[in-house]
């Protein structure tokens, strides 16, 4: 159990106490100079020509130290003789810089900042994220038993620079449940909390190492990864916009997690999302996983203008791209150059003139309101028997002359293929005109023409904008390769993104913490030698995702504690200094699963069509196009992982919704974390959950023995992998006399609470009992320790 | 019988000296913290009181609104927004066009379709509607008011008239995007998410943002979670749909066989051990959710009294024709007005019916006889309790309707959005006037035009919000729900 603090390990200086956690004493360019042009400066005085005053750029060191129409800017090592000294102390308005009308203002301590910085010269780094990750020495450390491998040196390193020392080891109760959750999105049972308690008891480490090597080669993993990713390509069941009618696509989801449980090289996973049609020889597989490019909303909305639903469609696809693969918002540069990253319009729309050759425009024509609806290119998907059936059944219909005979097969090839599952695909057709449309309007065809190219200043010396006719158009899979590319691709950015997404899932901040923007408004890494080392050795390693993970989950770091006392969490507040381990509610699909799996009715089925669990009558009323009625899954269907719900764009499940699950309209890096009332309530009162509890409840009344005393403790070892302790069993004691005294004077009280939902009422059970037994049982799965990865 | 829990806690349901202590001996106010909170509070509200940021987008939020916010004195504390989805047509309403009648029939001039955006007739022969009812002069004022809208045309000398509106989004789905977002891209907050964001909410036991649909007229459009949804700010601040049939409030039941009595035992346990392990492991994130579930536990009971209408006497039901429970558009301006007695900072209701691509006449009866007298009622009842007067209320559609013929089942017309009506109402606003003016075919505003975005900052003035300094940084940017492009409070609007 983990234990109160203080404790003698934290240093008194923790008591020192600063709002923000401050820089070392040297001025870094783009940990604490960029932000600040960037965010005060560069809308007027940036990459953007189109609204650049006064001719004067401060994104560019030439910009900045040969000036514009007036005095010099910045003269390094001058900050008396600089303009922009001047200006950002002036006390005229009209002088005043930035202008009091852009409601912008400097700091002192950004204003004591950029003295410093222009006083040390001025330095100009390049955009950090744009730098390809190199190799940093793996730095020395004063402590030397504590680090396990680099990532603890690096971080250790950081912290006794600080003055600062780690947190103790987590017990060992709280470290199993974490790597459970963190790479199964289930809890332990308690023999696997026992066998790992033992282990480690004798060695820590090996006992991590063992557990890690068996966890990721669980099933379960895929499906842990898998909420993850599909976060970030906006995976949906439903087209999103006006009807928002069911699409085919579940077997991409199953495509994903297949590929984290085969550990598909990353860059591999890359290529087959975004051109796994292009690949010679594509299989099945490949041509499935292509559906990434089918995930995005689509409409055929009565009156909805092709032309511009295609604008719409790309930029979508832009967005999307770029924030997965690159960190990057390029989605800012639709209307215009970005302001603050190098991106121009021209850039934005030569990306997507990559995707210009994929077949989405049919149904824009044969768009149906019905469930699913119709959007080719799809394809069909047979389990092997089915698949011969068919095959079978087709030679048979080729060669039936009689016309009953052909109506009879052709039932039967319908039967069959009714078994199977459809999925929509990429297919290329020759590429539509692609034009920069100026001020993103589609009605504007007097833009540019442009071909596939790569951003600009990422391309080097093959910018690949083939003029129009040379035949050399660069593909999609071009665009895979060069961004999985670490040589003469842009793959060690995307290696950088991906590692730094892994490390906020094991650690609950990203070593930059903005895991959606790596441009200049993102904030700097705290650890940019570690992100380096991390990127380089993801693809280094043949971009190995299990590999990865391994390293971060079997370092020193993630078995700290999460303890925090007050003073740490202020100077600290998000734990990127990893001073400690993170603790954060479960994210709502695992809330789902954890409760299921606590009560024993987790279903582990692997991959299928999407399941609907149960959900308030009438909540999806406001849709039409068709009226939507919703069946809740009978039997099996009902009580799998969260992973495999049902996700309507419009109407999420409200306890997806209440737990911060994201509509997945767009790319979602980072899920926000709340804690509301609402939120409350779906944990009291969601029939899923009720159910839970009362089927938890009969397993503990049948397996956890007759006493009072050991129900309590069969029920907190499965909930929390400990027993309750003597307060614990006291309050619990209370409740369960409260409840049986209750549901003593109301028996039919009693049978209805112990009928909710699908599962089997057990005859052989006193109702009141039972009854008074979920209450206990709810009480259980509403516990913040219950829900909290700590 | 002894409850559980009932003699272990300092932590009574005394709702002013509520605290919260913990180990760490930081105490948090509970008024300060939960009072103003709206419906929840997580760790970004925490974060922001330990002086750090946000998790996830990086947001500054705190439990009463921003600090600095209002920005200047506010003319009004609440919003209703009255919006008739699907589109109604101003040269039905307000915006009568003689012009139409003379060239009823005959092509529509190409000066004005040439090269613009056109929804359904697309393609098709454009041919001049006239005018599908009559108009007559209403009021002291005078202003002109269909036939269609007897109730509308009794209270216009409290409605500004807005004549001049424009939108950029000529489909259903994302011109309700726009309209309640600023822009036409998912995933962005809804107004009433940011209005709560801004200035927080004013009631404990209720969220600040509820959102009532009411069905009636043509087929309805579908209409998205999207459209109150909290986007990129803490989702504490999205609206809360309130249900005419079922939980009023998903999961707001007990469950069966769990007697209020039973839940609040249950809610104590939760509480105490919640409390024993904060007292181990000192995490603030308890400290909130157990503040959570006490709001949840009041909500459980706050909610379903307050959608309960039966109580309301007889002649006020008369007056806006509800009947309690039958979810129609009068019980929802019945339940409108209850909510903003309680401090709900913003209401929004859907009428789904106003498309009329054909049968306008037919339709624009059955909308109207749904609506007219409500929405009348609604504002009358505001008036006599005093609080027209700190209320902003608002009526119209995501878009207007074509001057053009569209032919469905009798004469409609499209999706129009050069040019369109919408009426405001209350606090701050100059009644009895219209304000600005289409051209004379009813097409393209042509005289002090309203933006969407002017719109919003017309709101957000009256609320006491600068829409310039009214930001939140996402994504690198300054976001705001008037967007990057000019956008200014209509003066002219503003008593």
């Amino acid at each position: 159990m983990e234990k109160p603090f203080p404790h003698p390990l934290w240093p008194l200086c923790l008591l020192w106490l600063t709002s923000a956690w401050l820089p070392a004493a040297e001025v870094d360019f783009n940990r604490d100079i960029r932000p600040i042009l960037s965010d005060k400066c560069f809308a007027c005085h940036g990459p953007d020509e189109r609204t650049r005053e006064a001719e004067l750029r401060l994104d560019t060191y030439e910009g900045a130290t040969e000036g514009g129409e007036f005095a010099i800017p910045i003269v390094p090592g001058k900050p008396d003789e600089s303009e922009v000294m001047a200006r950002i102390h002036a006390t005229d308005p009209d002088d005043l810089m930035p202008p009091p009308e852009s409601h912008k203002k400097l700091t002192a301590r950004e204003k004591d900042l950029l003295k410093r910085w222009i006083a040390e010269g001025a330095a100009y780094d390049p955009p950090w994220a744009y730098v390809p990750p190199a190799r940093h020495p793996v730095p020395e450390v004063t402590v030397k038993d504590w680090p396990v491998n680099w990532i603890d040196r690096f971080l250790l390193a950081n912290l006794e620079r600080e003055k600062l020392s780690p947190s103790p080891d987590a017990d060992a109760v709280t470290l199993v449940r974490r790597l459970h959750f963190d790479l199964l999105g289930l809890p332990p049972t308690p023999r696997e909390t026992d066998a790992f308690v033992q282990a480690a008891e004798n060695n820590p480490q090996a006992a991590v190492d063992r557990e890690v090597a068996r966890l990721l080669a669980s099933p379960h993993f895929g499906e842990r990864m898998a909420i993850y990713w599909l976060d970030l390509v906006r995976y949906a069941d439903t087209v999103g916009y006006h009807g928002d009618q069911d699409h085919n696509i579940s077997p991409y989801r199953d495509y994903v997690i297949d590929a984290f449980n085969a550990n598909l090289p990353f860059d591999q996973f890359s290529r087959e999302q975004l051109a796994g049609d292009l690949l010679p020889g594509s299989t099945v597989g490949q041509k499935v996983a292509s559906g990434y490019n089918r995930l995005l909303q689509t409409t055929h909305e009565g009156g909805a203008q092709p032309k511009e639903y295609l604008a719409i469609y790309q930029a979508d696809r832009v967005r999307n791209v770029s924030a997965v693969w690159m960190g990057a918002t390029v989605g800012c540069a639709q209307c215009h150059d970005h302001k603050y990253d190098p991106y121009t319009a021209k850039d934005f729309y030569s990306l997507a003139a990559f995707f210009a050759d994929i077949d989405e425009d049919q149904h824009f024509k044969v768009g149906s309101n019905t469930l699913p609806t119709k959007r080719p290119p799809e394809m069909l998907l047979l389990a092997p028997e089915d698949e011969a059936e068919l095959a079978a059944l087709k030679e048979e219909l080729a060669a039936a002359g009689d016309k009953d005979e052909k109506k009879r097969l052709q039932a039967k090839v319908a039967a069959v293929e009714k078994r199977g599952r459809r999925t929509m695909i990429t297919v290329a057709k020759p590429p539509r005109e692609v034009r920069v449309l100026p001020r993103g309007n589609w009605l504007d065809d007097t833009g540019a023409i442009v071909q596939p190219a790569y951003p600009h200043f990422l391309a080097g010396d093959d910018p690949g904008s083939g003029e129009p006719g040379e035949g050399s158009r660069l593909t999609r899979l071009d665009l895979a390769n060069w961004l999985t590319d670490p040589v003469d691709g842009t793959g060690g950015l995307t290696a950088r993104v991906f590692a730094n997404r892994l490390w906020a899932l094991f650690f609950g901040t990203g070593i930059a913490r903005d895991l959606g923007d790596f441009g200049g408004q993102g904030e700097a890494p705290v650890h940019p030698g570690l992100l380096d080392n991390l990127a380089v050795e993801f693809h280094e390693s043949g971009w190995d995702v299990k590999h990865l993970v391994k390293l971060m989950v079997t370092s020193r770091a993630y078995r700290q504690s999460s303890l925090a006392p007050p003073e740490m969490r202020e100077r600290d507040p998000h734990n990127q200094l990893v001073a400690r381990q993170s603790r954060f509610r479960l994210p709502a699909e695992m809330m789902r699963d954890n409760a299921l799996a606590i009560a024993g009715l987790l279903v582990n089925e692997h991959g299928g069509k999407s399941v609907k669990p149960y959900q308030p009558a009438g909540y999806y009323r406001h849709l039409n196009f068709p009226p939507r009625k919703y069946a809740a899954d009978t039997g099996a269907g009902q009580w799998r992982r969260g992973v495999y719900v049902h996700w309507q764009r419009q109407f999420l499940h409200p306890m997806l919704r209440a737990f911060d699950a994201p509509t997945r309209e767009e790319c979602t890096a980072e899920r926000p974390r709340s804690n509301t009332p609402v939120a409350a309530m779906v944990l009291l009162n969601d029939p899923t959950f009720l159910e839970a509890a009362r089927v938890f409840a009969e397993r503990i009344m049948r397996e956890g023995a007759a006493g009072e005393g050991d129900r309590l403790d069969f029920a907190y070892r499965h909930a929390v992998s400990r027993p309750p302790d003597g307060d614990e069993r006291r309050i619990m004691g209370e409740l369960l006399a409260f409840a049986r005294k209750d549901f003593q004077a109301r028996p039919e009280a009693a049978k209805a609470l112990v009928s909710t939902g699908q599962a089997p009422v057990p005859a052989d059970l006193d109702p009141v009992e039972h009854a008074a037994w979920t209450t206990a049982a709810r009480a259980i799965l509403n516990l913040a320790e219950t829900f909290t990865r700590n | 019988m002894t409850m559980p829990g009932a003699g272990t806690q300092n932590m009574s349901i005394h709702r002013s000296e509520f605290v919260l202590k913990s180990q760490s001996s930081i105490e948090i106010n509970r008024r300060a913290f939960l009072g103003q909170a709206g419906i929840g509070f997580g760790s970004a509200a925490l974060l922001s009181m330990l002086g750090g940021r946000a998790l996830g987008a990086g947001i500054e939020a705190s439990p009463k609104g921003l600090p600095g916010i209002p920005h200047h004195t506010p003319k009004v504390k609440r919003v209703i927004f009255l919006c008739m989805a699907g589109g109604p047509s101003h040269l039905e309403t307000f915006d009568h066009k003689p012009k139409l009648d003379e060239l009823h029939g005959q092509p529509m001039p190409k000066s004005f379709t040439a090269g613009q955006p056109i929804a359904q007739l697309q393609g098709q022969k454009l041919k001049v509607q006239g005018t599908l009812t009559k108009f007559r002069n209403h009021g002291t004022c005078g202003q002109p008011v269909s036939d269609f809208l007897p109730y509308t045309a009794k209270m216009i000398d409290d409605l500004c008239v807005v004549k001049s509106m424009v939108t950029e989004q000529i489909n259903h789905d994302p011109a309700h995007t726009f309209m309640n977002t600023g822009t036409a891209i998912s995933g962005r907050p809804s107004m009433g998410a940011w209005v709560n964001y801004g200035l927080g909410s004013e009631s404990e036991d209720l969220p600040g943002f509820v959102v009532l649909t009411s069905v009636g007229g043509r087929n309805p459009q579908p209409i998205a979670a999207r459209q109150w949804a909290a986007g990129f700010l803490p989702s504490r601040h999205q609206g809360v749909e309130f249900n005419s049939a079922g939980d009023p409030v998903h999961y707001v039941g007990n469950p069966p066989g769990v007697s209020r009595r039973h839940q609040d035992a249950l809610v104590r346990t939760i509480r105490q051990l919640d409390r024993r392990r904060d007292a181990l492991v000192d995490d603030p994130e308890i400290r909130t959710r157990i503040a959570a579930y006490e709001m949840a536990f009041r909500m459980q009971a706050s909610v379903p009294e307050l959608t309960d209408v039966s109580n309301e006497p007889r002649h006020i039901l008369d007056m806006y024709g509800a009947k309690p429970g039958d979810g129609s558009y009068a019980s929802n301006c019945l339940l409108a007005r209850r909510l903003a007695e309680k401090g709900v900072r913003f209401i929004q209701l859907y009428h789904r019916g106003w498309d009329h691509h054909g049968g306008l006449e037919k339709y624009m009866g059955i909308c109207c006889g749904l609506t007219d007298k409500p929405t009348w009622a609604l504002l009358t009842d505001l008036k006599q309790r005093g609080m027209l007067e700190d209320t902003l209320l608002v009526w119209g559609g995501e878009f207007g309707r074509t001057p053009m013929y569209q032919g469905k089942g009798g004469p409609g017309r499209d999706h129009h959005i050069k040019g369109f009506s919408m009426w405001m109402a209350g606090g701050g606003i100059k009644p009895g006037i219209s304000y600005g003016a289409t051209d004379e075919l009813g097409y393209n505003a042509v005289q002090d035009v309203v933006h969407v975005r002017d719109f919003h900052a017309t709101m957000l003035h009256l609320l006491g919000i600068d829409h310039h300094r009214f930001a939140v940084k996402y994504q690198g940017l300054d976001m705001r729900l008037t967007g990057v492009e000019p956008a200014h409070a209509v003066k002219g609007v503003l008593a």
